[in-house]
Formats: structure tokens, C-alpha cells, sequence
């Protein structure tokens, strides 16, 4: 201790304590070093330069241009193929919640029959993860036909992925003494299961089932470039037809749906999972009203004993989101022609559909499947990377607790609020009219979806940073960058890390059918395998984007562990 | 050997019971216990010392490594799932955490009481018979929470809960009322409400109850005969009247005493081996 002061200054700084250094730091320093190397590579195999992307914006500048005055005579048919998206994502996500529940009840630890149910349900539910719903829905057309249908199956089968793995979770969380006393009367085990763990379950289910209705819009407004129903078909068409000015109305038209959508099933959530439908916040005249009148129903439904629950406004409330659902799903099927299929027809076909696919032919497509793959990896890379680049500053700028001028936060979170309304696909379809054909236009579009997608992370992250820190170092007379270099950054940096990683998985998945619209990577190979009819092929590619997602699952599993 | 099994045959009656847990604890060792019908006994012990594995082999939550349970005639220790779930219609199990479903009004969680009667699943107060809803409701009067029927569970204080945990387990109509440490998660007041609740039902009802406490004086009190458990083995088997604080206390001695060369000796012996007071 005593020597160190009395070497000289520069040993002195090595000699003071260190983070200790193993080999786990090793480890992630050559994983981050790894990922500068393919991003590096990826730059250059994509040979996205500074004048293509400056290049491709002025284009897309144009086109924007071409698109106004929009003409709105298209409105009839951009409503209706709207309103068609809107119940394809309805029902995919009823479907892929009736196939999750049982599902789910076999993965869980505490509800499962048998552990090799165990591992055979979690098998499936992350099967039907790794095929993107673009893909499955194109498959499916080709085998039941064109139109909402095969829609519908895709985002109820790749649904299932989520919504069953986070159903698993909210059983396996559920607490067991309730359980174990209700099992104790004598009931038997499903009865107690559905007396004790679905009440538990309910509030975390119905949040997550509305937080993946959001992605289905907005997954089903692009099903159309596949022949699969909704309103992707007419932009893609009018788009194809340079009928600019049509398209940017049926753009408008569904963004203006999935936003309204969106910021009603929010407050929906933020009220169902803090599990309060309807809660005074403030003592206002008509909610003490309300107070009273439940109580005046409650005591005389007690002076009656009376054996059914009373109409409390809470229990109204809730009732009416039911049953609001249940008209939904009604006009849903009343509006949507379904193939008069029996289900036994129907698995028929979907089984033959998916035979077709054996033995994969590796062989037709040869090189080309490689080059797509490694075009699909180069765009995931760079459109998370480019994107993280834009989303930092634009995160900062909404972080309350950092920005002082509330107009630039409100405008920021306005614009990224706007942008989230559309649709990456969609971005990607209307980047490729202006551009052409390629992997810049997809890549653009893919960085514009993260970047507004990280800044609100990042926005939300900075918010709840310690402030205790950051005075301390304001303390010591920093300036407000040193501050926040020195006080924010290191807090929020681990959560970012790891949100990184996701969005990488996210847009790999992304950039494997970014092709289907011309944006580049293995999609393109796929879907004129599809078109050509050319199963086994199919099949190949099929396998190839499942190594890709399997892969980037393993490394994002991998990387976590060792910042873990 | 059979003093306070009253010689008749016993309602739960353990013959030799052990049980191992999968990762090696022996958490019962070798007990044998009968119990007639109308007792009301308290379990007592040091934590760790059994009691709560005791009270789940008899309602068969847990099956013994080795011996006989048996129940009303009917051998728990070996009984098909079937049987079992009939042999728990006839035991009340009052759990320390009370085991409400949080979510659902006091009502439905009373009904759920009737669940072992009832064929398949249910849902919601609607889906139980109009006859056994008006038993749910005096059973909560019972328990003196009748005003509480259509409040959430949650929202009720711990002594509340306890008590409509009790009127879940009334619905059973059941012979036997097993509690395990009804009250350690309550205040002395509440504590003292739920026993004497747990008590008056139990009479009114003539039910056999088997209650582990840790609260000595609860016990005595309480109880018309006390069992203590140390490591798994029957260390103390007295009738309550006949006790004393001190004979007590040598139940939660700690093993490395002097009794730990002999804590092999069982029920009644035990009582030769206590210092006389
Ligand atoms: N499921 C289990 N697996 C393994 N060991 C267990 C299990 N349940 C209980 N044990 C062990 O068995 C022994 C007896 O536990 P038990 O819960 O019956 O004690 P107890 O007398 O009820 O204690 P307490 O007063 O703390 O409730 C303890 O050593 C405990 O760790
Ligand atoms: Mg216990």
C-alpha cells in the first residue's frame, strides 16, 4: 500500500485495484471484437457506400413527392382490405392463443403431466418461432389457396411461439399454496388447476395476448405481397402500377388503424396488468359516485344473499371488453371468406403442403442459397448497428430526466411514435419502388424500424437511471456531458447490451423476408421458389433460414450468459 | 401404549411411518400414531422437526418411504388417485399461508371448497348448484365474514383470510380438520379469533382436529392432547390436561442435549426421562 506512493505516478495508476479479469472478460471482449469484424464484413459485402444510401434517400425523397396530392378514390377498397387486416390479425391471435393455452399447461413445470411432455411441447412452441410468418403464410397459400386464409394460420402458428412461452412462464409463477389447499378438498388436479392458476394467470395472459395482436396488424398488413389477404396487396399493386398517389392513401389508412389500435390496447394493458380496469386516480365527483353506487349494489345484493356476483362498475366494465371481443370476433368471421374446409381437409392439405418440402434440394439453387444467406446476415448486422447508431442520439433526446426543453421531447417521441405506426415491410416496399430492386432499400428500412424502435428503449432506460449518482458527479463540478458520459451511460449500458442483441435477433429474423418484397437476402430465392412451384427448394431455403434463427438464438443465449 | 387411543379403532391411525425425502432428509422417522375420533391434538415441535410432512401424509400430499397411513379405513399410504381424492373430502387442511385464490371474491373461494363433490372443472360462482352456493354463503356467516362474500381475498387482513380458508374447508362437511400453523402468520389477536373459531366449528361440527402449533401455551390451552416431534420421531404423547409448561420445553431442547443418546424412546416413555420438575 504504502509503496505505491512512492513509485512512479504512471505504475502507480496500474497498481491500483482493477475489475478482476478473467477469462469470461476475454470472452466478451473477442465476442465484441467478432461483431466489429462482421459488421466490417457485412459493409463491405452488401457494398452499402455513403452515395448509395445518400443516393437512395433522394429517390425516396422523389417518390414521396410523386405521392402527393394523394388521390383518395382507392378509400372503399383501402378501407376494406384494412378492416380485412384488422380481423386476420384478430383471429390469428384468437387461434394462436386457443392452440398456446393447452400448450402451455404441458410446458410448465407445475402443470405438466410428465417431463417428457415437457420437452416436446417447448420443442413446438419453439419450432413454430422460427419460421417468420411472411414465409409460413406463403407456404400455406401455395397449399390452401390464395386469400385471408392461409393468413390466418400463419399468424396463429408463428404466434404461438410467444404467447405460449410467456403463458408457460405466467404458470410457472403462479404460487402453489392455493393449489395444494384447493387439490386438499379432494378436487382433483385439473379442477384445481383451473380454480386456482387461471385466475392468477388471467391479467398477465390477456396484456400479452393484446401486446401480440399489435405485432399481428402489423405482421398482417404485409401478408398481401404473398397472396395471403389483407392491405398489403393493394400498396404493393399500386406501387408496382407507379400509382403513387393511390398508395400513399391505403398507406395512410393503415397506419392511421395500427396506430389508433395500438395506443388503445396500451391503455388497455397498463390497466389490465396493473390489474385495476377502472381506478380512481382522482377523487373526482362522478367517480365517488361511482364508489357509491357500487356500494349500494354490493349491500343490497348482501340483504337478499343474493348467489351471483353483484353488477359492480368494475365487473361491467370488464364484461363489456368481453363482449366487445366476442362482436369482434363474429364480424371477424361474418366478414372474412373462409374456405368451407373441414378441419380433417384442411390438415390433409397442410400435411401434403409440408411433405412437398421433402427431401430438401440444396442442389438447384446451389451458390445462390449460400449468397442469400450471407446477404440476409450482412443487412441484420448493419441495419442494427446503423440503426443503434441513430437511436442513441434520438433516445437521448427523449429522456425527460436529461433533455430540459419539453417541445424537443414531445416533438421527438411524436415523430418516432409516427414512424413506428409503419410497418418495416412496408417501409421496405415502398424504399425498393423508389430505389429497385436490392439490399440498400431493405437495409434502410430495417435500420429505420430499429432506430425508432431502440430510441424509445433507450429513452425509457435513461428515464430510469439512478439520480443519486449523477449528483455526485454534478457534485465535483462536471459538465453536463462529462455528466452524462461518466453517470448515465454506465447505468444504462447492460440493458442495452442486451437490447442490442435482441433487436439483432429480431432483424435477422426480419431480413430472412425482406427478399420477399425485393429487399434483399434469402427472401427473394424463397419466394420465387414459392412462385415457380419448386417445393424441394422450398424446403432447402426453409432449413437454411432456420440454421440462420437458430444460430442467433444459440449466440444471443451464449453472450447473455457471459454478460450474465 | 394406547392410552389416548381410547381404545376404539382409531380415525387416522400411522403405523411405522418414515419418510425420505429425494434429496436424503429424513424428515419422519419410524412414527406411530393413532387417533380417535372427536380428539382434538396439537402437534408440536421444533422447526424442521416433521410436523408438516406429518399432516401432509395423512391427507396423501405425501406418501411415507416406508409404514401404513390410514385414514377412515382407508390406506392413504397406498391409495390409487381416486381413493384419495374421496379420503380428502373428509379432511379439512388449513394451510399456514392460507392458500386463497387472491383474485377470486371470498365466495368463490368458499365454493371451491365443494370442488372435491362436484364432477369436472368449474369457473366462476355460476357454475356451482344454486344449493351450494347458499351453503357458501353460511358457511362464511359462520366465520363471520358474510358481509365479505363479493370481496376480492386479497383485499382482506390475514385473520380474515385464515377464516374464509376455514369456511372453504366447512364446505367439505368434513370428519377430520387438519391445520398446520394456522396462525404464525397472524397478530395474537387475530391468532387468538381463528383458534377459537377453529375450536367452536370443530365442536359444533364434532370433528377429529390435528393441529401443529408453535406457540406452547396455544397449545396447552388449547388442545385435549399434545404430540411432540423431534427430528422426525415421536418424542412426547401426553394428554394435555396432565402436562405441564416445563415437559414441554424438553420437546424443543436441541439434539445435542442429554436425551439425544436416547430420543429413540417414544410416547409415553418420554416421560420417564424428563427430570421431575
Ligand atoms: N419437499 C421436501 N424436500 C426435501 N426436504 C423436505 C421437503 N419438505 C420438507 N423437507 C425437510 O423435512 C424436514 C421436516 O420438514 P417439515 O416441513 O415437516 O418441518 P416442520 O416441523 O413443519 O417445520 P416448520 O415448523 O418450520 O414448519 C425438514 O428438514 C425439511 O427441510
Ligand atoms: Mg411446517
Amino acid at each position: 500500500m504504502s509503496g505505491a506512493h512512492l513509485e512512479p505516478l504512471v505504475k502507480s495508476a496500474s497498481a491500483l485495484p482493477r475489475a478482476p479479469k478473467n477469462w469470461r472478460t476475454s470472452v466478451i471482449s473477442a465476442i465484441f471484437v467478432g461483431f466489429v469484424i462482421a459488421l466490417v464484413w457485412s459493409w463491405l459485402y452488401i457494398d452499402m457506400t455513403l452515395s448509395t444510401v445518400f443516393g437512395g434517400f433522394s429517390d425516396i425523397w422523389n417518390l414521396i413527392l410523386y405521392m402527393f396530392p394523394p388521390i383518395f378514390d382507392n378509400f372503399p377498397e383501402a378501407l376494406r382490405t384494412t378492416l380485412e387486416t384488422i380481423w386476420m390479425a384478430l383471429i390469428g391471435t384468437t387461434l394462436a392463443v386457443l392452440l398456446s393455452i393447452p400448450l402451455a399447461f404441458m410446458a410448465a413445470r407445475n402443470t405438466s403431466p410428465h417431463p417428457a411432455v415437457i420437452a416436446v411441447a417447448r420443442g413446438i412452441i419453439a419450432l413454430t418461432r422460427a419460421i417468420p410468418t411472411l414465409v409460413l403464410a406463403a407456404i400455406f397459400a401455395s397449399s390452401v389457396g390464395i386469400g385471408p386464409f392461409p393468413g390466418i394460420l400463419a399468424l396463429g402458428l408463428h404466434s404461438i411461439g410467444m404467447i405460449a412461452k410467456l403463458f408457460t412462464e405466467a404458470i410457472e409463477n403462479t404460487e402453489a399454496t392455493s393449489r395444494d389447499a384447493v387439490m386438499s378438498t379432494g378436487a382433483g388436479k385439473w379442477q384445481s388447476i383451473l380454480t386456482t392458476i387461471i385466475p392468477q394467470i388471467t391479467p398477465s395472459s390477456v396484456g400479452t395476448s393484446l401486446y401480440r395482436l399489435d405485432i399481428n396488424l402489423r405482421e398482417s398488413a404485409v401478408l398481401g405481397f404473398v397472396g395471403a389477404g389483407g392491405v398489403g396487396f393493394l400498396i404493393q399493386s399500386e406501387l408496382r402500377g407507379l400509382d403513387y398517389q393511390r398508395a400513399i392513401s391505403a398507406v395512410t389508412v393503415i397506419f392511421v388503424a395500427i396506430t389508433l389500435i395500438e395506443l388503445v390496447s396500451a391503455r388497455l394493458r397498463a390497466s389490465i396488468i396493473g390489474d385495476h380496469l377502472f381506478s380512481p386516480s382522482k377523487q373526482t365527483p362522478r367517480s365517488m359516485a361511482r364508489v357509491a353506487s357500487d356500494q349500494q349494489k354490493i349491500s343490497t345484493a348482501l340483504a337478499g344473499r343474493q348467489l351471483t356476483l353483484p353488477w359492480t362498475y368494475e365487473r361491467v366494465l370488464r364484461a363489456s371488453v368481453g363482449v366487445s371481443y366476442l362482436v369482434m370476433m363474429v364480424v371477424a368471421f361474418a366478414t372474412i371468406d373462409m374456405p368451407l374446409l373441414s378441419a380433417f381437409s384442411l390438415v390433409d392439405d397442410l400435411a401434403k403442403g409440408i411433405a412437398q418440402l421433402f427431401p430438401p434440394d440444396f442442389e438447384t439453387a446451389g451458390s445462390e442459397l449460400l449468397k442469400g444467406m450471407l446477404e440476409t446476415t450482412a443487412i441484420g448486422f448493419i441495419a442494427t448497428a446503423l440503426g443503434l447508431v441513430i437511436a442513441i442520439p434520438l433516445g437521448i433526446l427523449t429522456a425527460r430526466n436529461i433533455i430540459i426543453r419539453r417541445v424537443v421531447i414531445t416533438v421527438t417521441r411524436g415523430i418516432l411514435l409516427l414512424i413506428r405506426g409503419l410497418p418495416e415491410l412496408i417501409l421496405a416496399v415502398i424504399f425498393v419502388a423508389a430505389m429497385g430492386l436490392g439490399p440498400v432499400p431493405g437495409t434502410l428500412a430495417l435500420t429505420i424500424g430499429t432506430a425508432t424502435f431502440m430510441a424509445k428503449l433507450i429513452g425509457d432506460a435513461l428515464e430510469e437511471v439512478q439520480q443519486a449518482p449523477r449528483e455526485g458527479v454534478s457534485a465535483t463540478g462536471a459538465s453536463r456531458v462529462q455528466e452524462f458520459i461518466s453517470a448515465v451511460l454506465p447505468q444504462a449500458l447492460p440493458n442495452l447490451v442486451s437490447q442490442t442483441l435482441y433487436m439483432l435477433d429480431v432483424n435477422l429474423r426480419s431480413s430472412t423476408v425482406l427478399g420477399i418484397v425485393g429487399g434483399g437476402g434469402i427472401g427473394f430465392l424463397l419466394i420465387s421458389a414459392i412462385r415457380g412451384y419448386e417445393t424441394q427448394t422450398v424446403g432447402a431455403i426453409i432449413l437454411v433460414i432456420f440454421a440462420i434463427v437458430y444460430a442467433i438464438e444459440l449466440l444471443g443465449a451464449f453472450v447473455r450468459w457471459m454478460v450474465e | 401404549m394406547l392410552s389416548n387411543s381410547g381404545g376404539a379403532v382409531p380415525l387416522v391411525s400411522l403405523a411405522g411411518v418414515s419418510k425420505r425425502f429425494p434429496n436424503g432428509t429424513l424428515a419422519l422417522d419410524n412414527v406411530s400414531l393413532d387417533i380417535p375420533e372427536g380428539q382434538l391434538l396439537s402437534l408440536i415441535g421444533l422447526s424442521g422437526s416433521g410436523k408438516s410432512t406429518l399432516l401432509r401424509h395423512v391427507n396423501g400430499l405425501l406418501r411415507p418411504t416406508s409404514g401404513v397411513v390410514e385414514v377412515n379405513g382407508t390406506q392413504v399410504s397406498s391409495a390409487s388417485n381416486r381413493e384419495l381424492r374421496k379420503v380428502r373430502r373428509d379432511i379439512g387442511f388449513v394451510f399456514q399461508q392460507f392458500g386463497l385464490v387472491g383474485r377470486t371474491t371470498c365466495l368463490e373461494n368458499v365454493l371451491n371448497g365443494a370442488l372435491g363433490s362436484l364432477k369436472g372443472p368449474r369457473y366462476g360462482v355460476w357454475s356451482y348448484p344454486k344449493i351450494l352456493r347458499s351453503q357458501a354463503f353460511d358457511q362464511l356467516d359462520r366465520v363471520g365474514l358474510a358481509n365479505q362474500a363479493y370481496q376480492r381475498a386479497d383485499t382482506l387482513s390475514g385473520g380474515q383470510m385464515q377464516r374464509v380458508a376455514i369456511a372453504r374447508s366447512l364446505m367439505q362437511r368434513p370428519k377430520i380438520m387438519l391445520a398446520d400453523e394456522p396462525v404464525a402468520s397472524l397478530d395474537p389477536e387475530s391468532s387468538a379469533q381463528v383458534l377459537d373459531l377453529l375450536l367452536r366449528v370443530s365442536i359444533e361440527d364434532g370433528m377429529t382436529v390435528v393441529v401443529t402449533l408453535h406457540q406452547v401455551e396455544l397449545a396447552l390451552g388449547w388442545a385435549t392432547r399434545i404430540v411432540g416431534l423431534r427430528d422426525g420421531k415421536v418424542v412426547l404423547d401426553r394428554d394435555a390436561t396432565t402436562l405441564k409448561q416445563e415437559d414441554v420445553m424438553e420437546v424443543y431442547q436441541r439434539v445435542d442435549s442429554s436425551l439425544s443418546n436416547e430420543s429413540d424412546i417414544v410416547s409415553d416413555d418420554f416421560a420417564s426421562v424428563v427430570p421431575a420438575p
